[in-house]
């Protein structure tokens, strides 16, 4: 049959008619909800590195012993029963029924100790409670026994973080892979299985829900009760462009965008099929990390005067924009989190105070050194705080100089121990989860005992001694009291510099509902939707 | 013929290990750490040094070079120091996605262009000229981002036509695949469908001033034959080179395209693997990929014999 210019007219606008059906993003079928990630998921062992999204699929795929609940305490998960005896020495934790791998094989005991034993190479919270560990060991298929050298109140707590590493129970064989090492395995026992055949590394990532996955009968609350799922599968959409995550979230496309930039949510909430929520209550807090091996801030005036010479405010509203998504802070445990407080905070009613900054920098005996302030320029918060302290730096007479660069070379310079003619620094920008900052012990950037800590590296060895007491502080309140002291010290030595905190509202469609709010992990269980 | 092209493939190769070897280079003379990415920002000195160790980055260069030498040489390109895929794993995935990527935006833009060129040659100086390389200048000007948000704005947001972003392989079906591709392609050729309208123009230009041109008028040929049939073929080649350029550059251009539409493609690994220090991708990526470009510059060359047969004496 002869093709006619009419015919090929006529297939071209039936083709372009059917364009709205092929772009429907919506079948009936299985309930799928697509989700755009804070980033995209490199690496499948939430235990041999500390990012978040690996730890969100960790929270998919695996399965916790304790897990924190909302109110940030910790619950049994995994565990049944657990007792501790009256010298406070031994716990006795005895799994649940219905415990299984997704290969159908049971969990057992010795999957647990193996996995706390690699967990608590990488993860601070396990290395304390490692050594104060007398012996970790099965007592049976179902009973895991830990005893300590002395009584240490952190052990239920570390052991139900949702600070990354997070403690996640996986098969023996895969636990006993070099901590340094990742594992090759994708079996877990949580509620969601790893779909390999249809992910694409880079692109997408599939879980779907795993049938035989039996959960806890009290009611959802974090990390913890009971992780019932709803949905048949989960696909996480790579999307790098923030732009493109939202007009696809606009569209319809995917359900679910996690971290959209405060600047699009005017856009973003002018679809009234759109709404916000914020995932995280305790948020992030910046900090201003300053070097002290070298001057000028090897000396405590320097580093004082800069908790005078930030303007929070400023630094918050340059990058987040609307005041109702951030809080200046002056506690080194952050906003909003247990261990906040305001102890020795009389600089943060009076900051920004430029002339006060300039009298500490001279009475430090700062005699015109170079400051190199660390500039990474792909994040937005550590560029604009970089720029705008070396601003002020600059404005009260400190020779500053801004290093432009990624946060990639940002994170191998500021190991540099150097002096800045050799390649070091003196400041550099960066941030944390907010609740991370409610645990000294599992957070290294609260620590202060010098090269053995973290970048910068403080040393005062009175605030390290409270650290110690806190770790061994057997109630909340007891560790409330000596918070109070830690910061009261902190401030006295000039432990780093605070930039505030804030908190980033995820996006979603109206048609889903049930995320639970909880720091470091977004949980996809208790999710609907219709 | 094939002495020739043996002569060309075997230059292929000397050029992958030269691209090898700066690649290696400057990969590691650049700052930045795969280690320290993968230890978090909560890490010490020492875990990071660990990882350095477990890696095998705090070998002697010479020794890291060599060992990954030996690995190509075997067709081994290693696997990602994140995901642990082996990186032609990786590169078969997302192969597909560039490669129609770039087919839909040469089609478009080819067809387009050289259709707009031989009319503005045809109407040289005139209206219709002005206006089609008036169009031709803005391709050219206007960023693929830009262009981007604006058609998905328009097809996907305002009209519901098209979808904003993703791909879908060619073998869940064809309108499918091609209301994925529609507006990522027409965004990336744009640059491309001015470039090839103008050079086509300037060819075509010299060309309609020939003689046989004038002959084939005077004998009654239709403006389209004369266009078309005669004057086209003879301009052709210097149009294949700018298309065969073209194919060329998209492999960097489908970078920012990629981004901005989320099309699972080899830019957007390069680019992530980049980010992340992740050496074996960018190694392995960027040696396959030097083969491809010297590759379709074979092509273009052997092109040439099928549009101007005298070259082929």
């Amino acid at each position: 049959m002869p093709t006619s210019r009419r015919a090929v007219l006529a297939t071209a606008l039936a083709g372009t008619l059917a364009l709205p059906a092929i772009r429907s993003p919506r079948a009936a079928g299985p309930v799928t909800l697509r989700a755009v990630m804070q980033g995209d998921l490199r690496s499948f062992d939430p235990v041999w590195t500390t990012a978040n999204i690996s730890a969100y699929y960790g929270a998919m795929v695996y399965d916790t012993l304790f897990g924190v609940d909302d109110q940030y305490k910790p619950q049994p998960q995994m565990v049944d029963q657990w007792s501790l005896s009256d010298d406070k020495k031994i716990y006795t934790f005895h799994l649940r029924d219905g415990l299984a791998w997704q290969d159908n094989t049971p969990v057992t005991a010795a999957d647990c100790v193996a996995s706390i034993r690699r967990w608590a190479v990488r993860n601070s919270g396990g290395q304390a409670i490692m050594a104060r560990a007398a012996d970790l060991s099965a007592k049976d298929d179902r009973t895991i026994v830990l005893r300590m050298k002395e009584p240490f109140g952190l052990v239920l707590t570390a052991l139900a973080t949702c600070t990354t590493p997070i403690c996640f129970i996986m098969p023996k064989k895969d636990a006993e892979t070099d901590p340094f090492q990742q594992v090759s395995g994708r079996i877990g026992s949580g509620p969601f299985t790893f779909n390999q055949g249809q992910t694409q590394p880079g692109s997408r990532y599939v879980f779907d829900k795993w049938d035989k996955y039996v959960p806890r009968k009290d009611k959802a609350s974090g990390l913890a009760g009971g992780k019932v799922v709803y949905l048949d599968q989960v696909i996480w959409e790579n999307i790098a462009d923030q732009q493109t995550a939202a007009a696809a979230l606009n569209a319809g496309e995917i359900d679910f965008y996690e971290l959209p930039p405060l600047d699009l949510l005017p856009q973003i909430q002018s679809n009234p099929d759109i709404k916000l929520q914020v995932m995280n209550p305790t948020g992030y807090v910046g900090e201003a990390r300053m070097n002290c091996l070298h001057p000028p801030f090897d000396k405590v005036k320097a580093r004082l005067a800069m908790l005078y010479l930030i303007d929070q405010k400023a630094i918050l509203n340059a990058t987040f924009g609307d005041p109702k998504y951030y809080h200046p802070s002056p506690s080194i445990f952050g906003y909003g989190t247990p261990m906040s407080n305001d102890a020795n905070t009389a600089w943060f009613k009076q900051a920004p105070d430029p002339a006060k900054a300039k009298q500490l920098f001279q009475e430090s005996g700062y005699k015109g050194e170079k400051v190199i302030v660390l500039q990474a320029t792909d994040f937005a918060f550590m560029n604009n705080s970089a720029q705008l302290i070396a601003g002020w730096l600059q404005g009260i007479g400190v020779n500053a100089e801004l290093a432009a660069m990624n946060w990639g070379e940002v994170i191998t310079r500021r190991a540099s121990m150097n002096p800045d003619d050799q390649g070091g620094w003196d400041i550099f920008v960066t941030y944390g989860g907010g609740f991370d900052f409610s645990n000294p012990i599992t957070l290294i950037a609260l620590a202060a005992n010098g090269k053995k800590g973290w970048f910068g590296w403080p040393e005062d060895a009175e605030y390290e001694a409270l650290r110690t007491q806190w770790a061994e502080a057997a109630t909340e309140v007891e560790q409330k009291s000596i918070a109070e002291k830690m910061q009261a010290r902190a401030w006295d030595f000039g432990l780093m510099a605070m930039l505030g905190s804030w908190t980033q509202p995820a996006a979603m469609r109206k048609t889903v509902d049930g995320f639970l709010t909880n720091p470091d992990v977004v949980p996809f269980w208790n999710v609907t939707r219709t | 013929m094939a002495a020739y092209i043996a002569r060309r493939l075997s230059a292929t190769l000397v050029v992958m290990a030269i691209v090898g070897v700066i690649v290696f280079l400057l990969l590691h003379a650049a700052p930045g750490s795969p280690a320290a990415i993968i230890a978090g920002d909560n890490a010490t000195p020492a875990q990071i040094a660990l990882i350095n160790h477990e890696l095998g980055l705090d070998r002697p260069l010479v020794v890291q070079f060599g060992i990954w030498a030996w690995r190509v040489v075997r067709g081994q390109f290693g696997t990602s120091i994140f995901s642990g895929v082996p990186v032609m794993d990786l590169v078969e995935q997302r192969l597909p996605a560039t490669v129609s990527l770039s087919l839909v935006t040469i089609a478009f833009a080819a067809t387009i262009a050289v259709i707009a060129g031989v009319f503005a040659a045809w109407r040289a100086g005139g209206l219709l000229d002005q206006v089609l390389m008036g169009i031709a200048a803005l391709g050219f000007s206007v960023p693929v981002f830009v262009v981007g948000y604006l058609l998905i704005y328009l097809f996907a947001i305002t009209l519901h036509w098209l979808p904003v972003q993703g791909y879908v392989p060619l073998s869940r079906g064809l309108g499918s695949w091609l209301a994925h591709l529609v507006l990522p392609g027409t965004a990336l050729g744009l640059a491309y469908l001015a470039l090839i309208a103008r050079i086509t123009r300037a060819s075509m230009l010299e060309v309609l001033s020939e003689d046989y041109i004038r002959t084939a008028r005077a004998k009654g040929a239709s403006p389209l034959s004369q266009l078309f049939g005669h004057a086209l073929r003879n301009a052709g080649v210097p149009i294949a080179t700018v298309i065969g350029i073209g194919i060329a550059l998209l492999i960097s251009g489908v970078v920012l395209t990629e981004t901005v539409f989320n099309i699972p493609g080899i830019g957007r690994l390069t680019v992530d693997a980049i980010t992340n220090r992740d050496y074996p991708i960018i190694q392995g990526v960027m040696v396959i990929f030097s083969g491809v470009y010297v590759l379709i510059n074979l092509m273009v060359d052997l092109s040439y014999t099928l549009i101007d047969p005298r070259i082929r004496r």
